[in-house]
């Protein structure tokens, strides 16, 4: 713990205040990009019913694929386009990485969700004369959301303890605390690395459970009016 | 840092072994024996096993040299050269289950006695390791010209555009430089810290990559980083026609190829044609060689037998 106590190993650009923005900034990034890719795919197949493998197969796939590999796949590749080398040595390599990553579980969820909503709500919305859009916003979304939260929540604990990897190649992050003492044997600097990680994938966690309550509906515990309880 | 890499070749080569024959396989005679042009005699039949200080290709290219002179010579010769590390292969030296096997002095002195100060010259690095090893029962031969060291690399481009030669030469432009090697290098007085104090070296941005492996070839090809910390025999830097900036203040510690041998066995004969084997051996021959095992894939014991055909010492 003396590692995180000492004033100077906070401040700078190798600092773990800096470090932390870099990982978060990594993150929240990676997430963002999951989310946008995978969010309307899956709405689509839930709600087409097209396609269904497809949500599966790379569902159960992308959670196979080890992100160190993709990493060591994608390094050299990026090393080898200007046009890839933004953010600094090893950041879009990492980016890649965690963006495969971060699909899987949101693309699961969402079309689980949507999957899952009551056939007859949906007969009975399209029966009230709604559009397919309108089926899809007001009716099957606002159901699926809270399935979709805990695919995002999901994706984004594991992005946020697997960012750690940038580290491995030339970049920052809180995984530099760890590489870097793992080379020159400094056990302290590896155990404040791994605790900050560690917190910062609960704090992760802790949030999305927090958003997931402001955003389930509230249909089933709210008692109508006039009724009285017995 | 040599140590470490050992270790790691070392695993890579056991992987390696199980898709194809990694080296030449341990515990196998020579199908040659006594058959060289060069007469050699002194041997008269004596037993002796040839073993590695850790089985990756350098290491066994150099003890198939050194099994083959003395099996020309009519020793009988029984080669062990799949041995993990130096953890396994010193405990077995001074046990006897090998007799002789290539070491590298400045590893093996920090393996003895991981606070001996280390040197830039290897005369005085033999000096120390000598009597660590003799009071094992094990003799020093003289040392080689080839090393397998830590070195700074720059490609042909940025060394033509900085005008860099030596290590002097990056102390004015090392500021708009980036540099890319292992994570322990900010921490360690052979590389961010000795630049600094021995040369005068700041550099612009420091790349935390790999140990010599390949993100830092990578990086440096790819213009990634300016300079890289590699090792001096790996073949790449010469297939690239990189440079190798001269360490004239002796910042790396000298890791020159040695062998060493049970003083038990020891006699003339073995001690005169190790010298030979050790005198005809250069950083740069020893990079080709290891070229054609690593990157073209020949049998080791055929270069090694090549090379010593080329310096008539077979």
């Amino acid at each position: 713990m003396r590692f995180l106590t000492h004033a100077h190993n906070w401040q700078g650009d190798t600092g773990i205040a800096h470090r932390l923005v870099e990982h978060v900034g990594m993150s929240l990034l990676a997430t963002v990009i999951g989310t946008l890719i995978a969010l309307p795919v899956g709405l689509y197949i839930g709600h087409a019913k097209r396609f269904q493998f497809l949500a599966v197969s790379v569902g159960n796939l992308g959670r196979a694929l080890p992100s160190f590999g993709v990493l060591a796949l994608v390094f050299p590749f990026t090393l080898r386009y200007s046009v890839l080398q933004f953010g600094g040595l090893g950041f879009s390599a990492t980016l890649v990485a965690l963006v495969l990553l971060s699909i899987p579980p949101i693309l699961t969820n969402t079309y689980v969700g949507i999957d899952g909503v009551d056939p007859d709500v949906i007969e009975a919305a399209r029966g009230m004369g709604m559009s397919e859009a309108g089926v899809l916003r007001k009716v099957e979304l606002p159901l699926a959301v809270p399935l979709i939260i805990v695919g995002i929540r999901t994706a984004a604990v594991a992005v946020v303890a697997t960012a750690t990897l940038a580290a491995l190649v030339a970049w920052g992050g809180l995984g530099r605390f760890i590489v870097d003492g793992f080379a020159t044997r400094d056990d302290s600097q590896i155990m404040a690395g791994a605790i900050l990680v560690a917190l910062l994938a609960i704090i992760t966690e802790l949030l999305f459970a927090g958003i997931e309550r402001l955003v389930s509906p509230k249909t089933s515990t709210r008692v109508p009016f006039g009724t009285t309880r017995g | 840092m040599r140590r470490f890499r050992s270790t790691v070749l070392g695993a890579s080569c056991a992987l390696l072994m199980l898709l194809t024959a990694c080296g030449s396989g341990g515990g196998g005679k020579s199908n040659n024996p006594g058959g060289g042009k060069v007469a050699c005699t002194g041997g008269s039949g004596k037993s002796l096993t040839v073993g590695v200080s850790a089985a990756f290709p350098e290491n066994i290219l150099v003890a198939e040299m050194y099994a083959q002179v003395l099996e020309n010579c009519g020793y009988s010769i029984t080669k062990k050269l799949d041995i993990g590390s130096r953890e396994i292969s010193d405990p077995a030296l001074v046990k006897g289950d090998i007799d002789i096997k290539p070491e590298y002095i400045s590893s093996e002195l920090a393996f003895l006695d991981p606070s001996a100060p280390t040197s830039g010259d290897p005369a005085v690095v033999a000096g120390r390791v000598r009597p660590l090893l003799a009071k094992k029962g094990i003799a020093l031969l003289d040392y080689s010209p080839a090393a397998d060291q830590n070195v700074f690399v720059v490609t042909q481009d940025t060394a033509t555009k900085y005008h860099l030669q030596t290590m002097d030469d990056l102390a004015p432009v090392a500021g708009k430089l980036t540099l890319g090697g292992p994570p322990e290098c900010p921490k360690r007085p052979f590389c961010l810290i000795g630049l600094k104090k021995t040369y005068g070296v700041t550099f612009g941005d420091f790349k935390a990559l790999d140990i010599g492996g390949p993100e830092t070839v990578q990086a440096l090809d790819a213009g990634a980083i300016d300079v890289g910390l590699l090792f001096s025999t790996n073949p790449i830097i010469q297939a690239k026609h990189w440079v190798i900036l001269q360490d004239d203040k002796h910042l790396q510690s000298a890791d020159n190829i040695a062998p060493v041998v049970r003083q038990s066995v020891l006699d003339d004969t073995i001690r005169t044609q190790l010298d030979k084997v050790s005198q005809a051996l250069t950083t740069t021959e020893l990079t080709q060689l290891i070229s054609r095992v690593a990157v073209q894939r020949e049998d080791a014991s055929a270069v090694a037998t090549s090379f010593l055909q080329d310096h008539s010492l077979l």
